[in-house]
């Protein structure tokens, strides 16, 4: 057993690429190793800008001895008729295999009689081969952007500097462009420019922290959250927390070292969203809060190099930081010179997407589409606030500000409208049309706001779908995936009515001209269709996440045009799967429902005919079935799916009776309709909860 | 440290290494980059060192001498080694360390930044330097340029030598700056500035710029197609490029026009990039011939010398992968 080190150095990589190619040559490790049947233990991992690395503990240094049988030519072919004198393919698989023919066995397969030998290969030293593994580790990183340099064919994520590949002491060759493996590793770059000579992997950690480089990636997250809090703590402050900023931030540094700056007080005023993103965005810093989250003159930089003097550099990083505020509040400054209603106009010369029109026409269309949903969702007392904040919603995509943070859409769209004198409701639709942005984000907590995100959602939703470009496997460059489940999560929240299909109805008739001279791919589905399709899939896996599958499928199948009844619905099944009689129960009401869908086509629907039920169970669950089913279905009309389910729930016995003692299909046509009428009523009590049909009973 | 010290630390460090050292190109560009010495040069399999200061006109940027960082026109030191050597970024180190920027006393950090240029066809990977939170210097491998694979790779080095006097001067607006002792940035382009932006913003006559791109983009056409004279034909690209420029600064250009106007520039700068390799072609590669280079090399490319490459040049131009989706 030995231990395993493979350093990849390049000149420094894009923060984002490292964990990425760590990925890839762990995967591609791992299965080179198990193809050559390499044992070997535990993998760590390490990576910083200016290396990716594996330390691999117990790698076997010879593979195990295996004994193989190799199939040869059928006996046909491997014998002349007599069955023993061997032909040429028999000679030829013995030599091949380095036995006698004597002693090759013969087996029976279904495809006839083989040849076949026993091969016993001894094991090999892992050394050489791992010479091959490291090489294709080196070659199959799959970055995101591959570049060449000087005059080396190979592509790499960066100009590659060096490899080491030791295993124990030794060093394994490994070659990529004109660099050659060996034992050698650079530490932090200004600190400790000396080479460092490995003796053996166990030394890789220690010898480069000595030589100022954190290569552990957890350890130099923590330690540099560790410092930074360290130093917020000093500064009287507290970190605004922001893990994108924290993953991104702790590859960019090989020894994560923070440093406090400020800013002039005068700029507190801008918006805090405005400082952080100027913090942020460009300069990698880091916001400090007070005790209430407001904003402290005061940021974070995280230097790569703990220099000799702090005051130097932090001088530098304010400089930078001054002139991006001065930059800020000049677009702030300049942006309030004119309302956003006279933005309005420029939104004609700005594209959405080619073949559906200007930004403009993009707001026309959502204004209508969310006056539309307003109505169909009963919210028609905000629609001077809708009509408003949507006419204003996208205009601050021409403000310099946004030019500058895309990020700020919304943000500025609110500030901007409250220095406009806008309504506050206004104000804060324009803000909450985006919401949620991410993860961070709640969702909106204004039905204007709620209401003109839908629109702007279906509006791209439609659209996109009605000019073929919806999503395709991984390929989702509108993020329309995103957008549909956000849509149903708004409706949902807020409990929204109205019917899905006439919203989609209504936007693609706001796009008609848009769509007229869209060609369509043969055999594809209408827009509608297909738009319907996609909501299904999302409904179906969200809800997949914490409900079970055939409970979805059973749901989904009754429909899912009032996404607020079918979550209801979902939520009052879901309550009885935990019941541990839910089996039983699901079982009966499955073969209610199975029953009901094969006769559906010979038994029209009619009330059933007492006279006609002769055997007491009949008669006695007809009458159990008419002394619920008006309230079941007053139940149903109040969304109160529970209710009714507590209703219906209580049949089983009468039903299971009925199961057990009636004949169904009985020879007498008419009694055979009237009790499959009788299973209709009971399957149109749960019709309008959910397709008993596609529940998974266990027998 | 002067303006023009700086200047001339950059001059004599690149000089020292080997560069040729040679003047901006007289006529008005936008970057360095689009410079012959540059865009041109990147092409084929020659080496080229260069070293050169390249006043860069961007009509948009023009704010009347107000804003204390942004100018029509700035000063860029535009470094190109081609083959890129192996060293390349200690060099670059060194560079900054002659006019006094010690790493150990500053945080100097290689950011990721990417490069392209779509009115060039051309395209780079690399960083942004950093000192201390400050973009000092853009650093780019060359992969492409007007439409073709860059080979063997150059890397380009643009100081931006305002922002880095600046810093150095410890001046907060870049009129501040003392060119030399006692002689303010203020007092020699100033005025320049002033004039410039009321031109390019104000007065500029759009429809006498439209119809000189237009002109511009047939001289350039008919020197290339018809004259086979690829330099002329690039100073005339070059102009269309900065009427191009002058029209968006005007705000002349509207958002769907101006798709087509980059085009057209684009299309300009690859007629001249080919024209340029079979003109340097039909001369043999000339500058393959010499053992010119800056730095440490790779000795041989697979077992041949680099400079053989030119036997195996292809005009062949490959289709731009998109960045390749994860997971």
């Amino acid at each position: 057993m030995a231990e395993l080190l493979f350093e990849l150095g390049a000149e420094e990589l894009p923060a984002r690429f490292v964990v990425p190619a760590l990925d890839d040559i762990e995967k591609n490790f791992k299965e080179q190793c198990v193809a050559l049947n390499i044992k070997h233990g535990a993998i760590r991992r390490f990576g910083t800008p200016r290396r990716v690395a594996l330390l691999v503990s117990d790698v076997a240094e010879m593979t195990d001895d295996v004994t193989r049988e190799v199939q040869g030519p059928s006996l046909k072919a491997a014998f002349e008729a007599d069955g023993t004198t061997p032909k040429v393919p028999a000679i030829k698989f013995a030599e091949s295999v380095k036995l006698p023919v004597d002693q090759l066995k013969r087996v029976t397969t279904p495809k006839g009689e083989y040849l076949v030998a026993t091969v016993e290969e001894k094991g090999r030293r892992t050394f050489e081969l791992l010479s091959d593994v490291l090489n294709l580790c080196t070659r199959k990183i799959n970055f995101a952007k591959q570049m060449r340099w000087g005059d080396v064919e190979q592509t790499f994520g960066r100009p590659l500097q060096w490899i080491v590949a030791l295993l124990g002491t030794e060093v394994i060759p490994v070659t990529f462009s004109d660099v050659k493996s060996g034992r050698v590793t650079r530490g932090h770059r200004f600190l400790s420019p000396a080479p460092i000579t490995l003796a053996k992997p166990a030394d890789y950690e220690g010898a480069l922290e000595k030589a100022n480089v954190i290569a552990d990636i957890e350890k130099r997250r923590a330690l540099m959250v560790e410092r930074i809090a360290a130093a917020a703590q000093k500064a009287g402050g507290t970190v605004l927390q922001d893990d994108a900023l924290v993953e991104q931030v702790v590859n960019l540094v090989e020894q994560p070292s923070p440093v406090v700056g400020t800013f002039e007080e005068r700029h507190l005023d801008l918006p805090p969203e405005v400082l952080i993103q100027e913090m942020k965005s460009h300069q990698r810093y880091f916001t400090l809060t007070d005790a209430k989250g407001k904003v402290l003159p005061k940021f974070i930089a995280v230097s790569n190099t703990p220099v000799k003097d702090e005051k130097l550099s932090i001088k530098g990083y304010e400089r930078v930081l001054r002139a991006r505020l001065t930059d800020g509040r000049f677009f702030f400054d300049e942006d309030r010179r004119s309302p956003l209603v006279d933005r309005l106009p420029k939104l004609h010369r700005r594209s959405w997407i080619d073949r559906l029109g200007s930004m403009a026409e993009k707001t026309d269309r959502i204004r209508a589409l969310s006056v539309w949903l307003a109505n169909a969702a009963g919210k028609a007392a905000s629609l001077s606030t809708i009509e408003r904040a949507a006419t204003l919603c996208k205009a601050d995509l021409n403000t310099g500000m946004v030019g500058e943070f895309p990020e700020l859409q919304g943000v500025m769209g609110r500030e901007y409208a409250l220095h406009d004198q806008e309504p506050k409701e206004v104000a804060l639709a324009i803000f909450e049309h985006y919401l949620p942005r991410g993860a961070g984000d709640g969702l909106p907590t204004q039905d204007a706001g709620a209401i003109i995100g839908l629109g702007d959602r279906l509006d791209s939703l439609c659209g996109l779908f009605g000019i073929g470009k919806k999503p395709t496997g991984a390929k989702d460059d509108f993020a329309l995936r995103r957008a549909a489940i956000t849509f149903i999560r708004i409706v949902t929240a807020r409990g929204y009515r109205f019917s899905l299909g006439a919203a989609i109805d209504e936007s693609l008739k706001l796009l008609e001209g848009k769509l007229v001279d869209v060609k369509k791919k043969q055999g594809e589905a209408p827009v509608r269709e297909q738009l319907l399709e996609f909501f299904r899939g999302r409904l179906e896996s969200t809800w997949r996440e914490a409900h079970r599958a055939d409970v979805v499928e059973a749901v989904l199948a009754t429909g899912f045009d009032d996404l607020v009844a079918a979550q209801l619905r979902l939520e009052a099944i879901s309550a009885y799967v935990s019941r541990p009689d839910f089996a039983a129960l699901a079982a009966t009401f499955k073969r209610v429902a199975n029953i009901v869908e094969k006769q559906a086509k010979d038994v029209t629907r009619a009330p059933v005919d007492p006279s006609k039920l002769t055997d007491d169970p009949e008669k006695v669950l007809h009458a159990e079935v008419a002394a619920v089913s008006s309230a079941v279905l007053a139940l149903v009309t109040a969304d109160d799916y529970s209710g009714a389910m507590a209703k219906v729930v209580p049949l089983k016995p009468f039903v299971d009776a009925f199961f057990d003692k009636v004949m169904v299909m009985a020879e007498d046509q008419s009694l055979r309709e009237n009790r499959v009428r009788l299973l209709m009523e009971i399957g149109g009590l749960f019709g309008n909860v959910a397709d008993f049909s596609k529940i998974q009973a266990e027998s | 440290m002067y303006f023009q010290d700086l200047l001339l630390t950059l001059q004599n460090h690149w000089a020292k290494l080997g560069c040729i050292v040679t003047q901006g190109y007289d006529l008005e560009v936008g970057a360095g980059t689009m410079a012959p010495s540059t865009f041109l040069h990147a092409l084929g399999p020659e080496p080229w060192n260069v070293a050169y200061i390249q006043p860069s006109r961007r009509p948009a940027d023009g704010r009347f001498g107000e804003n204390p960082n942004r100018l029509f026109q700035h000063h860029q030191f535009q470094v190109l080694l081609k083959p890129a050597p192996k060293n390349v970024q200690e060099l670059y180190l060194d560079s900054i360390k002659a006019f006094g920027i010690d790493p150990l006393e500053h945080d100097i950090r290689f950011v990721e930044d990417d490069w392209e240029s779509p009115t060039l066809g051309a395209s780079g990977l690399g960083w942004e330097v950093w000192c201390d939170g400050m973009e000092i210097t853009q650093f780019t491998y060359f992969q492409k340029c007007g439409g073709y694979e860059c080979k063997p790779v150059a890397a380009e080095l643009t100081y931006g030598l305002e922002r880095i006097a600046m810093y150095l001067q410890g001046v907060e607006s870049v009129y501040d700056i003392e060119w030399v002792k006692g002689v303010k940035y203020r007092e020699i382009f100033h005025e320049n500035e002033v004039e410039m932006s009321k031109y390019a913003l104000h007065e500029s006559d759009a429809e006498q710029l439209e119809m000189l791109f237009k002109s511009y983009e047939a001289e350039c056409k008919r020197l290339i197609v018809e004259k086979e004279l690829p330099l002329p034909a690039y100073d005339f690209a070059l102009k269309c490029s900065h009427a191009f420029n002058l029209l968006d600064a005007r705000g002349a250009i509207s958002v769907t026009d101006r798709a087509g106007y980059i085009k057209r520039v684009r299309d300009n700068a690859a007629l001249c990039a080919e024209g340029y390799l079979k003109m340097r072609q039909k001369l043999g590669w000339p500058l393959c011939k010499t053992s010119w280079t800056v730095g440490e090399q790779l000795p041989m490319h697979e077992g041949k010398p680099a400079s053989d490459m030119w036997k195996t040049f292809s005009f062949e131009k490959k289709e731009d992968k998109k960045e390749a989706p994860r997971g």
